[in-house]
């Protein structure tokens, strides 16, 4: 036998308490590796969604107006030379139903119309189920498979659009798509058919957004050529990249946060292994004593204790990356049918598994750095004291550990592999800084806390609460990190929590902020405004109404032309509604300058990064046409969505119509009378929007939809942090588990005494309840600032509306806390029980 | 002396050892009275703390019976072996007797806590048992604060704290020095002699035994000879150690 061995034997002689540190380091790196192989998952179908979108299509020509190409303008496009195939796809919104019927279900979904015979040449629809759409089959429809499955729709049902003319057939479901190509689109909330028979079955015709050109090799110059000379519509081409980076920023970004987690959990592991090497040492101090008696080395102790940690940290990272694996077919599973991301795949690349392995190994034996510099300190004098070794000091053993968790903060900020500019990388320092600082502050608080916090329990469990209590005590520093491990992993449910609320409320308060009344009718294709005026300003209960019309522009700027959104309103219905947030000029003047015509105002975010301010002038128009100088009048803090990421430049109705020849819009605010109640107000806009075929939207609504995917992504992130929750959970049972172990004696004395087995299971669980008590406590103030920090560091402009408290979150997470540890203290309690007195009372130290 | 208030019938206690098993007590008997203070001699490995463990209720017997003031522990389930533990028992033991967490006072009132009570409701109660062991002026101490010697009298005042039927002593002075341990066998003898507390007192020093009215010799799991002393103020060991040298003692 070699000295070395004694590592092993240290590892084998606890097998739960290894297994559960080994467990505790592996569910970190888990998290880590799926995070990994989920994000390389994303990309891989991001790329692959782009390529498909274009299929065979070398470009795909884009019409500016939202009126869409003619059908000259898709001929000639159809006729340039090189130009093999064409393949127009038109885009409108749609309510469609399922037939009437107790189950009977709407649905509004974009619908992509597109050409059955042209569109075999150019892309593969990539059927999952059913058939491609095909020229015998004009009412076949294709839906994403994904958004089928939620919504119980499948191959052979029907659906029947909404206001469609009285000789249109139903639609019949033939076929379900994948996540790729064009039933990526949307989030997969699409309906693809044939264009001759979506204009068939409605009144007026949907407009041919793009065209999609497949060009025969080598002619791809002539073709661009052949476009600026021959199109005479405005028009913007596309490539496959261009394609792939409109589809990656659709996309929520899971990978920083759930990144996070990965943190969180290994930061959680790396204070159960210093423990768990801790109890270690308490334990083997007299050994070591004579180990260094007979003339071992300090260093020979220091190698044993890291190799130990060696141990640990090999095993939880195998252990670790294979489980990650499987995490990351769960996460791409719940990713798919969520449709909160595009993913694909499962791609397990060296990269994928080495960074979280290393990770993970270099956080055991930072965490088995302080308890085997200790270890190599023991005198060969300890090994003669009759009680154990109390240890470093309290100040020396916090510091220690702050240092290990910077440390592996820092190892993981250089090994984060995500685009850095895309990332919140302060607000995940900031984060983590939080959490361990709090974490490390639980030692210091854990006692003062207990004696407030355990009064109930010992007024619940009587002598045992109080013993219960009392035994928090006795190591706080084990036992203060392991109520910070469980306060990290519910600080992060609490996180989570405020973050998706706050993130609510800053929705609402955007929309509320943006649209007059907070009630809109959405129409399904924009439809000219004078026509229609009357008819909302008719809908009973409506005090005023202002058409909203987006459309895109171009700004010119030192010679480049940069593609916008502009949105065209009446002034003076959104001024009297007291609309938008002013953080730059006056309302009164603002309006009173759009109201006159040749002045716009600019959202905030763009004002920002281009130095734009009041009296300032941005050169607008159309693509190939004539800039006009537009003067801001104003800076507002949030404006109304549009295809640009910035939102939309705002312009009066006049303007637009002059300038840019807008004469339709998609979007009527309403603004209700003085003194009608909510209810009839919604059901008169409910009953103008039906008869016009369209959806009435409010403000609720609309912050819900803006909050949706980040909803369903929180759901992860949930799953996560519980993860997080289950090894602090095992953090817990560990303690515990030497504690008993290390009480043996002082148990089997109050067994002597009288004490009986329940009372002796009460005593643990009740010092357990009171740990997950203080731990839920903790947690709810450190997940409100985490929460804060990742709103202000992260993106303070998507939550203007501050930080949100979920009060009945708070109440929850701390019963969750009291309730996760009570069941962790049921093993150890029922060992606690099971001690045998009599040999327990032979047992010392 | 009266009626016995603790009865050993046939005790039998074997433990597995390998393929075979130890007999640690081979079917023996003893009898305490009410009042008496019995002390429990013999070499190592001899059985005596066996006994008392059996004796106590912390064990349970291979074969025979254990009646505590006419509970007849055999009969009871662990449940009940416990709560007749905590009724009619007092233990003080060689090592760390006391819960390093709690206050002295709250460690005499433990059994008080066990039982569902509070320090306030028996104050009166703790501070007649930490004059008694001379300890009044550190009912607030913890144990840590305390010498080896006063914290065994904590253990001592702790073990009385319910007046026991029979009070179970196992080597209380083992871990201390010989003026200590005079401290606290005489605090046994005044409980014994003022309170009529019945002690069963575990020793392999027969200065310790020489307090006792009575002592029995255990030898390979049998009590083999007993040696009545009388009740006697000047503990003198001198006569016990006689007849223990006759027995090859």
């Amino acid at each position: 036998m070699r000295l070395a061995s004694l590592a092993w034997r240290g590892v084998a002689a606890r097998p739960l308490r290894s297994a559960l540190t080994v467990a505790s380091i592996a569910v970190g790196v888990a998290v880590v590796t799926a995070t990994l192989v989920a994000n390389q998952a994303s990309t891989d179908a991001v790329r692959r969604a782009a390529q498909e979108l274009l299929g065979e299509a070398s470009v795909r020509v884009r019409a500016f107006d939202p009126a869409g190409f003619t059908p000259r303008a898709v001929t000639t496009l159809r006729e340039l030379p090189g130009v093999t195939a064409a393949a127009p796809v038109g885009e409108r919104r749609l309510t469609v139903a399922t037939p009437p019927g107790p189950d009977e279900q709407v649905f509004t979904l974009t619908a992509i119309a597109v050409d059955p015979v042209v569109e075999p040449d150019v892309r593969d629809p990539h059927v999952v189920a059913g058939v491609p759409l095909s020229p015998d089959v004009p009412t076949g429809v294709l839906l994403n498979a994904a958004w089928a499955a939620e919504h119980r729709q499948a191959v052979g049902d029907q659906l029947l659009i909404i206001g469609r003319l009285p000789s249109a057939p139903a639609l019949e479901i033939v076929g379900l798509v994948d996540d790729v190509g064009l039933g990526a689109l949307e989030s997969g909330e699409l309906l693809i058919m044939s264009r001759d028979q979506l204009n068939a079955a409605l009144p007026v015709s949907a407009p041919v957004a793009s065209v999609d050109l497949v060009v025969a090799p080598g002619r791809l110059p002539d073709v661009q050529a052949a476009l600026d000379a021959q199109l005479r519509e405005p028009f913007v081409v596309e490539t496959a990249a261009d394609a792939q980076v409109r589809l990656a920023r659709a996309q929520t970004a899971f990978a920083p946060i759930a990144f996070l987690f990965g943190l969180v959990a290994l930061v959680v592991g790396g204070f159960l292994v210093a423990n768990t090497l801790a109890m270690t040492l308490t334990e083997r101090t007299r050994e070591l004593g004579l180990l260094r008696a007979a003339g071992t080395t300090g260093r020979q102790v220091l190698a044993l204790f890291v190799r130990q940690g060696l141990i640990f940290g090999v095993a939880g990272s195998i252990v670790g990356v294979v489980a990650g694996i499987g995490l990351a077919a769960l996460m791409i599973g719940f990713l798919r049918a969520t449709r909160a991301v595009l993913v694909d795949g499962l791609p397990v690349t060296p990269a994928v598994v080495l960074v979280p392995a290393l990770l993970g190994v270099a956080v055991t034996v930072a965490a088995a750095a302080l308890p085997a510099r200790q270890a190599s300190l023991v005198t060969p004098l300890e090994a003669l004291r009759p009680s154990r070794r109390p240890g470093a000091s309290l100040g020396d053993r916090v510091r220690a550990i702050v240092l290990i968790e910077l440390a592996v903060v820092a190892i993981g900020i250089v090994a984060y592999p995500f685009e850095r500019g895309a990332a919140p990388v302060p607000a995940i320092v900031l984060a983590l800084a939080l959490l361990v600082g709090a974490a490390v502050a639980s030692t210091w608080l854990l006692l003062p806390l207990s004696r407030v916090i355990g009064r109930p329990f010992e007024w619940f469990f009587g002598a045992e609460g109080m013993l219960g209590r009392a035994n928090l005590g006795r190591d706080r520093v084990r036992t203060g990190l392991t109520v910070g491990a469980l306060m990290v992993a519910l600080a992060s449910v609490v996180a989570l929590g405020t973050v998706a609320d706050s993130a609510r409320a800053a929705a609402e308060r955007w929309i509320a902020s943006v649209l007059p009344g907070g009630t809109a009718i959405r129409l399904a294709l924009p439809e000219e405004i004078e026509a229609f005026r009357a008819t909302f300003a008719q809908t009973p209960g409506v005090a005023a109404t202002s058409p909203i019309a987006e459309f895109p522009a171009v700004v010119t700027a030192e010679g480049a032309a940069r593609e916008v959104s502009l949105a065209a309103i009446d002034p003076t219905v959104f001024q009297d509604a007291g609309t938008f947030i002013f953080t730059s000029g006056t309302r009164a003047a603002a309006f009173n300058a759009l109201r006159a015509g040749g002045a716009v105002l600019v959202p905030e975010p763009m004002a920002v990064r281009d130095g734009v301010g009041v009296g300032d002038v941005l050169e607008l128009g159309r693509p190939g046409g004539v800039a006009a100088p537009y003067t801001v009048a104003g800076v507002i803090a949030y404006t109304l969505p549009a295809r640009s990421p910035d939102g939309a430049i705002i312009v009066s109705l006049a303007d637009a119509a002059a300038q840019f020849g807008v004469t339709t819009a998609g979007l009527w605010a309403m603004v209700p009378e003085p003194g009608i109640t909510p209810a009839a107000f919604r059901q008169s806009v409910g009953e103008t929007a039906q008869a016009l075929a369209a959806e009435p939207i409010d403000v609720t609504q609309l912050a819900g939809e803006l909050a949706r995917s980040f909803d369903r992504l929180i759901g992860l992130f949930d799953v996560l942090a519980l993860v997080a929750v289950a090894v602090a959970a095992a953090g817990i049972v560990n303690a515990l588990a030497v504690g008993v172990a290390e009480r043996r004696r002082e148990i089997a004395i109050l067994r002597s005494h009288g004490m009986t087995v329940g009372q002796v299971q009460a005593m643990v669980v009740a010092e357990a309840a009171i740990m997950g008590a203080i731990g839920g406590l903790l947690a709810a103030g450190t997940g409100l600032a985490v929460a804060w920090a990742m709103i202000v560091a992260g993106a303070p402009r998507d939550f203007g509306a501050g930080l949100s408290v979920p009060w009945p979150l708070l109440v929850a997470t701390f019963l969750l806390g009291i309730g996760v540890a009570s069941v962790a203290g049921l093993y150890p309690a029922r060992v606690a029980a099971r001690q045998p007195i009599v040999s327990s009372l032979s047992h010392f130290e | 002396m009266s009626s016995p208030i603790l009865e050993a019938r046939d005790l039998v206690k074997t433990y597995p050892a390998g393929a075979g098993a130890v007999e640690a007590l081979r079917g023996t008997s003893l009898s305490v009275s009410r009042g008496e203070f019995v002390a429990l001699m013999g070499p190592s490995g001899s059985g005596k703390s066996t006994m008392l463990q059996l004796l106590g209720g912390l064990d349970t017997p291979t074969s025979g019976t254990v009646v505590i003031d006419g509970v007849e522990l055999g009969a009871l389930d662990e449940e009940g072996r416990t709560l007749t533990r905590r009724a009619k028992t007092g233990f003080v033991f060689q090592f760390f007797n006391l819960i390093p967490l709690l206050s002295v006072a709250e460690n005499v009132a433990l059994p008080f806590l066990i039982a569902g009570g509070s320090v306030g409701e028996h104050r009166p109660r703790v501070n007649e048992l930490l004059a008694l062991v001379g300890l009044a002026h550190k009912a607030d101490h913890r144990p840590d604060q305390l010498s080896a010697g006063e914290q065994q009298r904590v253990a001592l005042a702790r073990a009385l704290a319910p007046s026991p039927a029979i009070l179970l002593a196992d080597e209380p002075t083992g871990n201390l020095d010989y003026t200590t341990g005079a401290e606290i066998l005489d605090l046994l003898w005044d409980s014994s002699e003022r309170l009529g507390q019945t002690i069963v007192l575990v020793t392999h020093d027969a200065r310790a035994a020489a307090y006792a009215d009575r002592v029995l010799v255990i030898r390979d799991g049998m009590v083999r000879d007993e040696i009545p002393l009388g009740r006697r103020a000047d503990h003198a060991p001198a006569p016990l150690i006689r007849r223990l040298a006759s027995l090859g003692l």
